[in-house]
Formats: structure tokens, sequence, C-alpha cells
């Protein structure tokens, strides 16, 4: 029999058309998957805030200005007046600090980036984490070391189900830490 | 038929025919049709087209969507942190601040939880010593008029051309101080009843700098009748609490006092803690005689049919049986009535009267007839001798009296007004929010008398039909946004604080009349009327109260608490003034025609909050109407005038023909008509307009019988319908009444005190006898719920059907308004409902309400067909519903028994009213925990899981383990009588258990097998059963 068009189309150049596409969809998959997760997401902020100076150098401890964190669901990102602490003194002549002061004097809040975002139906609480003697790192990378603060983790609720189904080997500095719960009513309601 | 329904009632049989249609009744044939094609129903193409703002939101939305396409997609948004951070703020967590609600004249205490600065949620304050921690649905749902877009955000003035043109504070009161210094005569100013001794020094303030000023209190219904008789019985002014909890037969006539006469909220508590099935012995019998049915009417042991002009004859033939039985030596000779006579003219059951006579002598002193405003002077004088008699005195609390700051005004005061005003005479009104335009009868002619008025001026916080007759108009503050204290009981003050800073260009109503009096020297400030506040609690109140405490340190205690208790100490001494009793008829007056009754609505009040969404949508007690008021008539009744449900019939009391469209009430007295207040608002927002039919048409500025009670009204059909929608239809499954469906599945279990004294365990000896149970659905599992388990139990005994819950549940669960027409279609979104079932005769219903909300079933049907595992099972025995999981197949909600799963048809934020719901100042009401749910998601009751949480996470923060009592739902915090209980199962000593694993205790359709974690505790009828 003779093979006709059609047959060359549908045997050949349909399965690789068919290969090249599944091929590519996988390949851009796999490889934007960090990107679309956020990670290293590391946006300009509004002032030239360094965690690194702060919280590594100068060891100021994460709930000075995180104040929430050990009470409520959010950490907090600290009022323009808690910087002012310190900055109404220290290195007022600094133009990131005249910036700030500004910002204080102008009675305006500081347009932070937001950096880590779970949706809005989920009800993520940090104080429950903390609590249990979680540390930052765990979810938010090593901080202390970033000058300018990105996202180092993935916030799927994969990554959240991967810890919370196996706690032990993913926060190994804490002893006898259960498992989190797996009910979808802990995240959403 | 009628016919084939047994008329026997008085004692009620434990499996009574249930039946729930209100249509049925009539055997509408087109009412079966739609019934059977309600999938039909639900497929009605409901695009109305596309309106402008629709069309607008579109092209916006594509333009939206184009830029963001193109913008960085990586970029999260901003956090915006505060710039100086409020102290007592902690974000996330509520803060709570003690106020008092004015809404009515109770003046109740609530506990207002604001986040992040904005008020969310109205309790009641545990501190206050009447409302104790409740609030009625009306104060619950006054969050909302808060963030109502309809709200004036501006003063007003009215041009020449009578349209309203924005102006600002200065200018309009500019305008209005060259008119009050001119002084060309009187000066008027209209309000409500004053409860705050402040507000009352600020008006009498006023009148001494303006010393034309005459001020003229009202309230559309008010205890004025009863008072007066009071005061003419015992010549004092002190009007004493009754005791309803230690009563052992209550009596009520054409009171409800369950419902709107009197303060509910603490008459509801009184009465519940009377009918405690843990203090059996002391369980109190409560008899209602009243024309249709009401709230108290549904609560009933007994209920008898009395037309209201017909009480004072019940009265006195119950006294002159009582004196025949029981010489009482009265004062007065009652020969003339008797109550066989009674009895066999009003069709009512000799032994019924015999019971009631029988309590009456058995339980004196302990019993008490309790009279209903409505009621003329002369019957309220009747039944306090009957009190008087009885020995029934003692049920008065002689400590506690009712104060009022401002005595209301009579509708002769009024004429008087309007009379004034047509000559010229007053020169300014100021209508200090109020709107008697739509309050006062229609005859008085106070709208036209208006336009005589130089200057009319109105403070309201939004447009009402006395606004629109204005020169200019004050916008004022929400409550939540003012200050203010109260005085209404002996014995203590409550304190009223801003909780969020005016919305918008608004100043409260104090501060605007404080600036006219202080015009010269003063200019406005937000402080001013704070700063008097504290100026007359410092000279006037402060030092009456004897504290050590130093002022400002007190004040702010006070302000903290809410409450202020003084150790005021009033014995008063009750002596019956018996030459009174000359005045009484001592012989019985004829009555034949209609009668027709205006009452306080349950949900609306006087039609104030006509604009409020959750309270339009709540369904009314009796017949689970929304969004209208209607005609309540009885079945007679309507075949007499020919006419059906929804059928308009046209009402004469003596001022001309007003139409109202029908609904037949089960248990209505014949002739005899009753509408609710509160509807029929022509000047409003979007939400309540076209809402019901107002009553102000009957009403008469010179009533004859009693303001709200006309007798000799003139009835006739009228042409022309109009649709009431019920909710009591929705999810009907009976074709006739007889069969008999909901006692013998297991909805609903009754039984009568005695029976429960003889034998604790006789409902669940009956319900073990050979009921069908289904199989299990997972055998299997029979190790799970170790830990904690959550369950609610719902004390029927106790739940009086108020729906106070079901505002509570709205406010904390974020739940949509929907509207009249999808009301309709069975769509409501309530996650909570009140079932109400009739059972017995048409003509005698018995009534029991049942809360209806998510079962929290063990073997939850509508998990395993969920196709998607959107619904599924937590290990403290919640069944959870993830909405961002849920593809809305339905059909969980089909194979639910309760039928307590609600689908979002619509986005209804955006589909009701053209996105009223979606307005930017409408977005501050959401509880930020608990997500807002969209279009094609099922939801339901979640046994409030972001409570539950909070519960969790402060466990794990203290390390401890979790308590099931520390958590309250919202619907169980809102309880005013505590029928429900909320806690763990497994905590076997706590109170919540002894509920759980009541003897009366019995799970809805049971022999479904599905495990519910609800549990319902059987009501009790106290009834003579087995005596008689």
């Amino acid at each position: 029999m003779k093979k006709s068009f059609l047959d060359y189309v549908l045997r050949v150049r349909l399965p690789i058309t068919l290969f090249v596409l599944v091929a590519a969809f996988a390949v851009t998959y796999y490889v934007s998957r960090a990107e679309r997760d956020g990670l290293g997401y590391t946006p300009n902020q509004p002032i030239n805030y360094s965690h690194k100076l702060h919280a590594g150098q100068m060891n100021i401890d994460c709930q000075y200005c995180h104040i929430g964190v050990e009470k409520t669901r959010h950490a907090m990102v600290p009022a323009v007046s808690t910087c002012m602490n310190c900055h109404t003194i220290a290195r007022a002549d600094k133009p990131e600090i005249i910036k700030l002061k500004k910002y204080y004097d102008d009675g305006i809040a500081i347009p932070w980036k937001r950096i880590h975002r779970v949706p809005d139906f989920v009800y993520f609480n940090h104080s429950v984490h903390v609590s249990q003697g979680i540390d930052c790192i765990s979810c938010h990378g090593d901080i202390r070391n970033m000058d300018k603060v990105g996202q180092m983790k993935s916030f799927t609720m994969s990554s959240c189900l991967d810890c919370h189904r196996d706690a032990h080997n993913n926060v190994p500095y804490v002893k006898n830490l259960k498992n989190g719960p797996e009910n979808c009513w802990t995240c959403h309601r | 038929m009628v016919e084939n329904i047994d008329n026997k009632n008085m004692e009620l049989e434990r499996d009574p025919n249930y039946w729930q249609g209100f249509f049925s009744i009539q055997k509408d044939p087109e009412f079966d049709k739609a019934k059977r094609n309600e999938e039909k129903k639900i497929s009605d193409n409901d695009n109305s087209g596309l309106s402008r703002r629709k069309f607008l939101a579109l092209v916006g939305a594509s333009a939206a969507l184009a830029g963001v396409g193109c913008a960085d997609y990586r970029d999260k948004g901003e956090i915006m942190p505060y710039n100086k951070m409020p102290e007592e703020i902690s974000l996330g967590n509520p803060t709570f601040y003690a106020s008092t609600c004015n809404l009515c004249s109770n003046s109740c205490g609530i506990l207002v939880r604001t986040r992040e600065g904005r008020p969310i949620k109205i309790d009641g304050n545990p501190e206050h010593t009447v409302s104790k921690g409740k609030i009625c649905a009306r104060g619950q749902a006054s969050i909302l008029d808060l963030y109502d877009p309809d709200r004036l955000q501006n003063p007003l003035r009215k041009t020449k051309e009578g349209k309203f043109i924005k102006t600002t504070w200065d200018s309009a009161n500019k305008e209005f101080f060259k008119v009050l210094e001119s002084a060309q005569g009187q000066i008027a100013v209209i309000t409500h009843q004053i409860n705050s001794p402040t507000t009352k020094k600020l008006l009498d303030d006023f009148k001494k700098k303006y010393p034309t000023t005459k001020i003229y209190t009202y309230e559309l219904f008010n205890d004025s009748i009863r008072n007066k008789a009071w005061k003419k019985c015992y010549g004092t002014d002190f009007y004493p609490i009754i005791k309803w909890n230690e009563a052992k037969v209550i009596v009520s006539l054409e009171a409800d006092f369950l419902g709107n006469d009197g303060n509910k909220i603490e008459n509801a508590r009184l009465f519940a803690e009377g009918r405690d099935v843990e203090n059996i012995k002391n369980f109190s019998r409560l008899y209602v005689a009243e024309a249709n049915m009401s709230l108290t009417g549904i609560n009933a042991d007994y209920r008898l049919k009395v037309k209201p002009e017909l009480q004072y004859e019940f009265v006195m033939s119950l006294l002159n049986e009582l004196n025949r039985r029981d010489n009482l030596e009265l004062p007065i000779s009652v020969s003339n009535f008797s109550l066989k006579t009674f009895a066999k003219n009003n069709n009512i059951k000799e032994d019924l009267l015999k019971h009631l006579i029988n309590d009456l002598i058995t339980y004196k002193g302990k019993s008490i007839v309790f009279a209903g405003r409505s009621l003329p002077e002369e019957t309220q004088i009747a039944v306090n001798l009957l009190n008087e008699v009885l020995g029934n005195n003692n049920l008065y609390n002689s400590s506690e009296s009712f104060i009022s700051n401002s005595e209301l005004n009579s509708l002769d005061d009024f004429n008087k007004l309007v009379s004034e005003m047509n000559s010229g005479n007053i020169f300014a009104v100021i209508h200090f929010d109020s709107n008697p335009v739509y309050h006062l009868p229609e005859n008085m002619g106070y709208k036209n008398a208006l336009k005589k008025v130089g200057t009319v001026v109105t403070l309201t916080e939004s447009a009402n039909e006395t606004s629109v007759k204005s020169n200019l108009v004050f916008a004022i503050n929400h409550q939540l946004e003012s200050w203010g204290d109260a005085k209404t009981r002996t014995g203590f003050y409550s304190l009223q604080q801003p909780v969020i800073s005016p919305l918008f260009n608004t100043r409260q109503k104090e501060a605007v009349l404080l600036n006219w009096i202080k015009v010269e020297n003063e200019n406005y400030t937000e402080k001013m009327y704070h700063s008097y506040l504290m100026d007359n609690w410092k000279t006037n109140i402060y030092p009456s109260l004897n504290s050590k405490i130093e002022f400002t340190r007190f004040w702010y205690g006070a302000l903290n608490d809410g409450v202020v208790t003084t150790n005021e100490k009033e014995k008063a001494k009750f002596s019956f003034d018996k030459k009174l009793l000359n005045s009484l008829s001592t012989s019985p007056k004829k009555s034949d025609g209609y009668t027709v009754i205006v009452k306080e609505s349950y949900v609306l009040g006087d039609g104030r909050q006509a604009n409020n969404g959750w309270l339009q949508e709540l369904p009314n007690p009796m017949i689970q109407s929304v969004w209208d008021n209607y005609a309540s008539i009885s079945i007679e009744t309507a075949k007499n005038l020919s006419v059906k449900n929804n059928d308009k019939i046209s009402i004469d009391t003596g001022n001309g023909k007003k139409e109202y469209p029908i609904f037949i009430q089960p248990g209505a007295t014949n002739n005899t008509i009753t509408i609710d207040s509160g509807y029929g608002r022509t000047t409003i927002g979007k939400v309540g307009e076209g809402t019901g039919f107002s009553i102000s048409g009957l009403m008469s500025n010179q009533p004859k019988f009693t303001p709200w009670i006309f007798t000799d009204a003139k009835v006739s059909k009228a042409n022309g319908t109009y649709t009431i929608v019920t909710d009591q239809e929705a999810h009907l499954f009976e074709k006739t009444p007889s069969e008999n469906i909901f006692a013998q599945r297991g909805i609903l279990v009754e039984g009568t005190v005695n029976e429960y004294k003889k034998y604790p365990y006789f409902l669940k000896e009956e319900k073990g006898k050979g009921n069908h149970k289904s199989p299990e659905i997972y055998p299997e599992q029979k190790e799970l719920y170790n830990g904690v388990k959550w369950g609610m139990a719902i004390d029927l005994n106790k739940c009086i059907g108020c729906s106070e819950c079901i505002v509570a549940c709205n406010a904390e669960n974020n739940v949509p308004i929907v509207g009249k027409e999808q009301m309709e279609k069975d769509r409501r979104m309530q996650w909570l409902r009140i079932d109400k079932y009739y059972s017995g005769s048409y003509d005698e219903p018995i009534v029991s309400s049942q809360p209806m909300l998510c079962q929290q079933c063990d073997d939850a049907p509508c998990e395993n067909v969920c196709p998607v595992a959107a619904t599924t099972h937590t290990s403290d025995g919640l069944n959870q519903m993830v909405y961002n999981r849920c593809v809305g197949t339905r059909y969980c909600a089909n194979n639910c028994p309760y039928k307590v799963r609600r689908f979002n048809y619509f986005d209804f934020r955006d589909h009701f009213k053209d996105g009223y719901q979606k307005e930017e100042v409408f977005d501050l009401v959401y509880n930020p925990e608990v997500s807002v749910r969209s279009r094609g998601v099922m939801e339901k009751c979640t046994f409030c899981i972001q409570r539950i949480m909070e519960e969790k996470a402060s466990a794990i923060r203290e390390n401890r383990g979790i308590i099931g009592s520390n958590v309250k739902t919202a619907c169980q915090e809102s309880c005013p009588t505590n029928a429900i209980k909320f806690g763990d199962i497994n905590a076997k000593d706590s109170v919540f258990a002894k509920y759980r694993n009541h003897k009366l205790g019995y799970y809805a359709l049971e022999g479904v097998n599905t495990k519910p974690n609800v549990t319902y505790i059987a009501k009790l009828r106290n009834t003579h059963t087995e005596e008689s």
C-alpha cells in the first residue's frame, strides 16, 4: 500500500510535535519552578536596611523589631517609631537615616516591599511555630547574613506539609518536636 | 384539608402532627407544582442585563488585567507598618472596648471587638448589670450601620430648587446660628427618649441659651400606658422589674415580653432561668392570651386566643372566678363578668381555664399576670388588682426600677405642636436624631405643618423622611463614633465611648447642639462633647458616688468597665390605691368587627435601622418572612375576606384606606389583623428601598382605644397581590400535614415536664423501641477522636427562637446579604437558621423552634460525595469545608440530611443591589479571621473554627492542653438564654459533657446514623397531661 501524506503526518510529524511540546512544557515547568515559587526574589526596598548589619553584626534580637512573633499570627514589620528608638541619635547624618527621619517626621508609613507571602485564604500563625522553638531561619533563610533580604525557601502548601509531615528531619535542632497537624482547617477557614 | 386535622390540642401528645408549610394550608395547586419543580426555580435566568456600573467595572477590570500582564509579576505588594505604633494594638489580636448601645430605651452595655482600629463585632458587656453580656439582634447589627455606604457623609443644604447640596459644617452652622439668634418665636426640638443624663443636661443648657425652646420626646412604642396605670395604682414612679425567674406561673396578656415588650434580653434570661431542666421542680408554666402569634406565644405551654379589647373582660372574669373559689374580698363588684360566658363567646376550652384558675390559686404569690404595653389603662389597672389580690407583688423587684431621664410627650402634645406650627408660631424645628414624619401618625399632618416652619434642621445619620423636608441636614456620628452615658435603672450608670474616629465628615449630635450653645466663645473641636461629658460627671455624678479614687483615674476605670455601680438603695413599698377601682367599668363590652394591631417589628424595631441588610434578611420568628411586613390574619378571616396568601386587603382604621398583603398565621384570632412596624420607608438607602408597608397611615393622632390597637376597622379585599417571601417553605418535603414526618424521623422530640419528673429516661426508652437505624458508613473507625472533640448542645427548653444568634453568626463569619429575590429562590446564605414547626390544629397550633446548623456529623454524608475532597474530617471531630478547594458541584448539599450547606450562586457582594457590599467602606466590617467566599463555593457552619484555632494557638503558646470551655462560638455568646453550650465532648467532667450526655439529649434524624456532634435537649412542655 502506498503511504499517503496523511500517514506521514500521523506517524511521524504528530508524535514529534507532541513530544517537543510536552518536553518543552516539562523542562520549562521544572526550570521555572523556583522562579514561580518566588525563590530568590530580592526587591529593592525604599530604605536600604541591612539585616546583616543589625541582626548579624550587632546581634540585635529579631524580636526587638518583630514584636508580634511570639504573641500573634503576625511577626509584624516594625513601626517607624521603633527605628527611631536608636536613630534619633545613631547615625542621624547618613543619607538613608535622613530618609527614614523624613518618613517619621511626615507621619508616613514606609512602603516596604513584601517578600514573603502566603495567599489570603491561608491563616499562618507565627506564634505557634516560634513558641515550639522553630527558628526564623527554617523558613526565612539565613537572614543574619543578608544585606538585602530575599526569599530563600518556597512558601507553597507542599513546603508547609513537608515539614508538618516530617518535622524531625526538617527541624532537627528542636528535640521531640511532634509533626504538625494536617487538617485543612489548620490553615484554611 | 382543615377538616381532617383533629382539633384536640389541649394536651400535647408525644408525636403530634407537625406541619410546616403555610401555602399547604390552602391547598394551592400552584404551590404544589412549584414545589415539585424546585430545580426549575433554581435554573431561572438571572441575567437581568448588564448595568452601567457592571459594564464600567468590566472595562476597568480588562484594563487592569492588561496592565497587570505587563507589570512585574514577582511583585507581592507592600507592607505598610504603622508610623507610630498605638500602644493598645497588637496586630492580629482583637482589642475590646466597653460602651453603651443607644438604639432603644434599654441602653444595653456593649463590648466592641476591634481589629487594627476598626470595630468588627458588637457583643454584650458581661460587666453590665442588666444585659449581662448579651445584646439583641438590632444592637449586634448596628455595626453594619456604621459601615453603611448610604450614610450621610457631609452636612447638606437644600437649594431653592429643592435639591440637597453638600456644604461645610462652618457655613451650615453659621446659617442656622443666624436663624437661632433672630429668635422670632418658638424653637421645637424633637427627640427620641433620652437615656443619657448628660444629653438631658445639654438640652437643658440649650433651653437656657434659647429660652423659647421646647423639647418634644416621642417613642413609637412605649410603656406610657402601663406606667401611667402603675402610677395611679401605687402612687409612685418606681416602675419595678419583674422577677420572671421566680415565677411558677406566668400569665401574659397580649404582652410579648420575650419579643419586644420591655427589655427582652433581660426578660428572656430570667424567663429561661425558670425553665431549667436541671431544676425541674421549679419549672415555670407560661399561659399566653393574645390576638396573634407572638414570640412569647410560641413559647407558651397554653395559648388562648383573645382579642385585645376583650382582655379586660378576661381579667375581670378571672377575678370573679377566683373570688368565687377563694373569697378575695374584692373592693369592686365583678359579678357581671363570668368566665363561663367568656369561654363560650371566645371559643376557649373550659379545661384550660380550669387549669389556669387552679394554678393561680395554688401558686399564689408565685405567679405573675402581665399586661402588654399596648393594652388600655383600664386593663392594666385590673391586672394590677389581680396581682395584688393574689399576693403576686412580691415578684416585683422592689430594689430596682426603670428610670427615664425624659418624660415622653403625649400625642396631644404633638397635636398642639402641629397646630402651633401651622399658625406660624414656631420658627425653627430641630430634629435631634428623630424621624417624626415617618413615625408620627399620618393624620396628624406633621409633614405639611413643617412647610409653615421658617427653618427645619435635621440631625441624622442617613437621609430619612424628615431630613428631605428640612432646610439643613447635619450628618451625625454613629453610636460607635460617639461619647455618652446612660442611666436606665436604679443602681448603675453606663458609659459610651467612641471606638473609631468618624469615618466621614460627621459630628456627634450632642456636639452639634453644644456648638450652637457655645458658638460665641468656642470653636468646634472634636473633644468638645467629650470634655462636656467629663465636666458633667465631675461636677454632678462623681461626687454622689462617694468614690475614694481621684476623678481622672476613676474616669478611665469607668470607661474601661463601661459600667459604674452606685450605692443607691431603694426599697420601694407598694400600696395599692383601692379608691381608684371605682372608675373601672363593671360590665363587659361587646366587640365585633375587625381589630387592627400595630406591633413593633422583631427585626426592624421602629424602622430606624431599615437600611440594615442583616436585619431585613433576619427571618421573622413567626412565619420566617424576610424583607417585608404583612397583614397577619387567621385562616377563618382569610376565608371570610376570600383572600389567599399574598393577596392584598385594604384596611381603614378611620383615616382612609391603606393596602397590605396578607399572610395567614396559624393561631391568629379571628377578625384581628396584626401588622409590624418599621417597614415602608420612603426615603432610605439602597437596602431598605421598597421593603414592606408603612403603618403610619393606620395610626391615629386621637386614638380611641390605644395608640396601637384600633377596633372596628373596615377591612375588605383589595386588588392585586404582593409576594411575601418566607423561608418556612424552604426544603419542605411533607405532602400533607398528617404525614407526621418530623416526629417520626426524630427531628423534633418533645415531652412534658410531668413525664420527665416521673421517669427521666422516658425519651431514651422510647427511642430505643424499634427505631430504624441505617448501617454505619465507616464501621471500622473505632479508635478516632482520642484528643479534643468539639461538640455543641442546644437546650430547646431555653431556646425561645429569638434569632439573635443568626445575626451574631452573620457578623462573625462574613455571611453576605443576598436580597429578597434570592431568598425567594431559597438561596439564603445564613449558616444558622431557626426552624419553626407547627403542630396540632391550624386554629390552635403548638409551635416548636429548633436552631439548625451544621451538625458536624462523625459520619458525614457530605464528605463521601465530594469529588475533590473539599470537605473532609478533622481529628477533633469537625466536618471541615475548604473553600479554595471547592469546585461547586453541590453534591454535598444534596446529600446533607439537615440542609445546612449554603452555595454561593453568585458573588453576592457584587450581585446584591449592584455591588452594595463591595463599596469601599463596607469592606471594613469583615472579620479578618474568616475568608470572604466567592461565587461557586459551598459554605457552612464551622463551629467558629477561627475561635477554636485561637484557643489552639494560645494552648500551644502557653504549653498546655486545649480547654474546651475556653472556646465560645458566636451564636453561643449571643444567646440571651444560654441555650447553646459548646465544648470538648471528651472532657468528661466539664459542664458541657453533662449536656452532651443528658437524659433528654437526642440527635436530629438519629435514624440516619450520621452521629452528629450537636445534641438537642428535648423540649418539655409544662402541661397538665398527667393530672387531667
